[in-house]
């Protein structure tokens, strides 16, 4: 299955604005996500503490809605998700 | 009129358009690229996404504070110092429920509508931070 996943502002810079990743089923959120980042070590440490968890300011959505980041490793992810990953937002 | 977009807006006929028979004022906001040192702004928007919130945030002055229009434009792509970033008009019976209904739309941007600024300077650039932290996924504000 294919899940689109965007980064933004840093994020952006760091792991490309969209990346079309193919996945198996069951897969979590903090899993793909994990997975992606392995990659890039700069970038990993951008979005993960050195527990593995998601830094605290990391913003996850799924399908446009916001995911929290306690809820990320119960979040199953299907075919033709869209993820967004981003810093706190500074709009205005 | 709620968008996100590169080009400019006309403010001046945002408030001829906010003039409703009952509008007793017209609050307009204006946030401008400041020169903080920098060359230029780029502004980066989760579009789609940005461009729903902004509309449930409309739709929420309105109902709060009584609101008989409500104009948003947010820009994005690269900005000059001096141009126009965004732009909120509001109109409202009076001027108490102009001004609340327009503080209340952009602290609502600043705090969950996903749209960055990347100061572009001489030496490079710099992102803005955002002052809010969003990690349990929910909007402070």
């Amino acid at each position: 299955m294919n899940v689109r996943i965007r980064f933004f502002a840093q994020f952006g810079e760091l792991f490309g604005s969209e990346i079309i990743h193919e996945s198996v089923p069951g897969t979590t959120l903090t899993s793909l996500i994990k997975g992606i980042a392995a990659k890039n070590s700069e970038g990993y440490d951008a979005i993960f503490d050195k527990n593995g968890a998601f830094l605290d300011f990391v913003i996850l959505m799924k399908n446009g809605r916001r995911i929290d980041n306690a809820d990320a490793g119960k979040t199953r992810i299907a075919d033709g998700d869209e993820i967004a990953v981003f810093p706190p937002v500074a709009g205005g | 009129m709620i968008a996100i977009q590169t080009d400019d807006v006309d403010i001046g006929a945002l408030i001829i358009a906010a003039k409703k028979h009952t509008t007793g004022a017209v609050v307009v906001f204006d946030g401008i690229v400041r020169d903080d040192d920098i060359v230029e702004m780029e502004l980066e928007a989760y579009e789609d996404v940005a461009q729903k919130e902004l509309e449930k945030i409309a739709e929420d002055a309105t109902t709060q504070f009584n609101l008989l229009s409500v104009d948003i434009v947010h820009r994005i792509g690269r900005l000059a110092v001096g141009e126009n970033i965004l732009i909120i008009v509001v109109s409202a019976g009076h001027r108490e429920e102009a001004y609340a209904g327009s503080r209340f739309i952009i602290e609502a941007i600043k705090a969950g509508v996903p749209i960055w600024k990347k100061e572009l300077t001489k030496d490079g650039g710099r992102w803005v931070p955002g002052k809010h932290r969003h990690g349990s996924g929910t909007k402070k504000t």
